[in-house]
């Protein structure tokens, strides 16, 4: 057996040199994806006086996210979206795990026809729904309250995550559930029991992306919420208008709307990219 | 009345179907039916008109030659450009190097930022008197612009920080689609001393197909109703010229208060999303199956 190794990387150059070339070349691609995330880390720290200059001067503080932080609305929005996302995870889980399943084992007119339907919906442009949305939840006497806005952010991510679930489903052999069903378990007994429990991965990636997915979400919570539950993307896109020259409060807030997302998807990273590999 | 199957089949769609049916069909229909009224406030009649709102949202000039050549425009570039760097990132993750591990993290850094807050960074990066581009092109004694109120460099800022924060989007996919491929083609390849360049046209990139036209049709129609960064970055502005469809319905909805127009404007951009969609799917099935 011959021993196996992968093509050159720039073949025809001495090897230190292409080492150097490869760390230099990912140094920079790196820079540039982080950069624009560091500056604004860098602008939240400088004091009102130095935000004009952020590449001078040496002065760095806290006080912008004290400031910050001492607004009731901006404490408000984070509580809210925090809430709404991790209800909206809980929930779409709840009803996109069963409809993927369902997609994925049965074939057959109805399955056919809801895949249909699923795909259809997801082509249709978010505006298109939501526009008309906000009369439809006016008149339901839920617009400006959570479940206004979490049932919404429930039905949105049902298309692309029954999708998802049913590729995950689709790489699980069912043989297991019909081993569980010859021994006596139910269909809700072998889905609950033996299905789900071996897509665990894959639904640990899709809560860490239907969080996120929920938390950054703006043009729903533009549209179905007013000033009783503001929402954090709302409220930094207000801001860009009304604080437009309060740079450092700005990117303080930004900064503190990132923290979450980031621990999350820290954290989450391993199962997002193990359940992704269908 | 049903089987037992067909019992827990509808149980295990129901939820979802219902959920879909109140808060999408519904409101579809009502914006269909509002797109056919004078919705405009005086008129508390909403007297049936027809198809006028359609009339004059197709014959509007601002929405046949800017809002449509944006939207079009946008989306090519946009899941192109995304689609090549991510690609590019996805092979060369998939590469063991040392450090791989942190590379990657930082490169998956734009997934988790909001289009929001990404667009309030861009902007405070391009401002047009303290943002850091123009300090660096003063000091290298070129011009500072005034970026954001200038209708291509604004065009071309909305595209690069959509393009900034979907292109992990499409290395996670395509990394994930590189490390479930066979690797005995690969083996067979390097026996034979392939060049990388032929082993990545005759041999990643026809496997990987599959899994790149799924990621380039999703990200497609996800591209074509793009609003939250414009709407941040611009706000359609200098005066409309950066306008993307799903901003022209929801100024006309809502700044201009005319939610018959709005409404007949998404479906028009609806339908040709739809249809764009239908297309795209007959592509992917046939790629998938060839």
């Amino acid at each position: 057996m011959p021993m196996v190794t992968r093509p050159a990387f720039l073949p025809g150059l001495p090897n230190w040199s292409r080492k150097t070339f490869f760390a230099l070349a990912l140094a920079a691609i790196c820079f540039a994806f982080a950069f624009p995330v560091l500056w604004l880390i860098l602008t939240s720290l400088r004091p009102e006086s130095g935000v004009y200059y952020v590449h001078r001067g040496t002065e760095f503080t806290l006080g912008n996210f004290k400031e910050v932080l001492g607004q009731e609305r901006i404490v408000e929005a984070f509580i809210n979206s925090a809430v709404i996302s991790t209800l909206a995870t809980v929930f779409s889980l709840l009803v996109t795990v069963s409809s993927g399943y369902m997609l994925s084992r049965f074939t057959g007119p109805a399955a056919r026809m809801w895949f249909g339907t699923i795909y259809v919906f997801r082509c249709v442009p978010y505006i298109s729904w939501v526009l008309p949305l906000y009369f439809v939840v006016q008149s339901w006497g839920i617009y400006d309250t959570y479940v206004g806005l979490l049932l919404p952010h429930i039905a949105v991510h049902i298309c692309f995550f029954s999708w998802l679930m049913k590729g995950f489903f689709d790489g699980i052999d069912p043989s297991m559930e019909y081993a569980a069903m010859i021994d006596g378990c139910s269909r809700w007994g072998a889905f609950i029991r033996v299905a789900i429990p071996s897509a665990l991965p894959a639904i640990s990636a899709l809560a860490v992306l239907c969080w996120l997915f929920t938390w950054n979400e703006f043009l729903f919570a533009l549209i179905l919420t007013g000033n009783r539950v503001p929402v954090i993307t709302v409220v930094m896109a207000q801001f860009v208008t009304e604080m437009g020259l309060h740079w450092n409060l700005m990117a303080a807030t930004a900064v503190m709307a990132l923290l979450p997302a980031f621990l999350i998807a820290l954290f989450g990273q391993k199962y997002v990219i193990r359940g992704l590999r269908i | 009345m049903f089987g037992e199957q067909q019992r827990f089949v509808l149980l295990l769609i129901a939820p979802a179907a219902l959920l879909m049916l109140l808060f999408q069909v519904v409101p579809i229909v009502i914006g269909a039916n509002a797109s056919f009224r004078d919705w405009a406030l005086y008129n508390p009649k909403k007297t049936w008109i027809g198809f006028d709102h359609y009339a004059a949202v197709i014959t509007d000039p601002a929405f046949l030659y800017v809002v449509l050549p944006n939207t079009f425009l946008f989306m090519v570039l946009s899941v192109a450009g995304a689609l090549v760097t991510g690609l590019a990132l996805a092979l060369l993750l998939n590469r063991p190097f040392r450090g791989q591990k942190l590379v990657q993290t930082i490169l998956l850094v734009p997934l988790m930022v909001a289009p929001v807050v990404a667009a309030i960074m861009i902007r405070w990066i391009f401002n047009d008197q303290f943002g850091i581009a123009n300090v660096v092109l003063e000091a290298i004694g070129l011009e500072g612009q005034p970026w954001l109120v200038q209708r291509w460099s604004a065009f071309c800022i909305i595209l690069l920080t959509d393009i900034w924060l979907w292109t992990p989007w499409f290395t996670l996919l395509l990394l994930a689609g590189l490390q479930s491929l066979p690797k005995e083609p690969f083996e067979a390849a390097a026996i034979d001393g392939t060049t990388t360049w032929r082993v990545f046209r005759y041999l990643t990139l026809p496997m990987l197909r599959p899994v790149i036209v799924v990621c380039v049709v999703i990200r497609a129609i996800d591209a074509f109703r793009t609003f939250d960064i414009v709407w941040t970055l611009t706000g359609g502005g200098p005066g409309r010229s950066t306008e993307l469809f799903s901003l022209y319905a929801y100024v006309l909805a809502f700044l201009n208060l005319d939610l018959g127009r709005g409404s007949a404007a998404a479906i028009v951009g609806g339908l040709i999303i739809l249809v764009l969609g239908v297309v795209m799917y007959r592509l992917v099935d046939r790629i998938a199956k060839a």
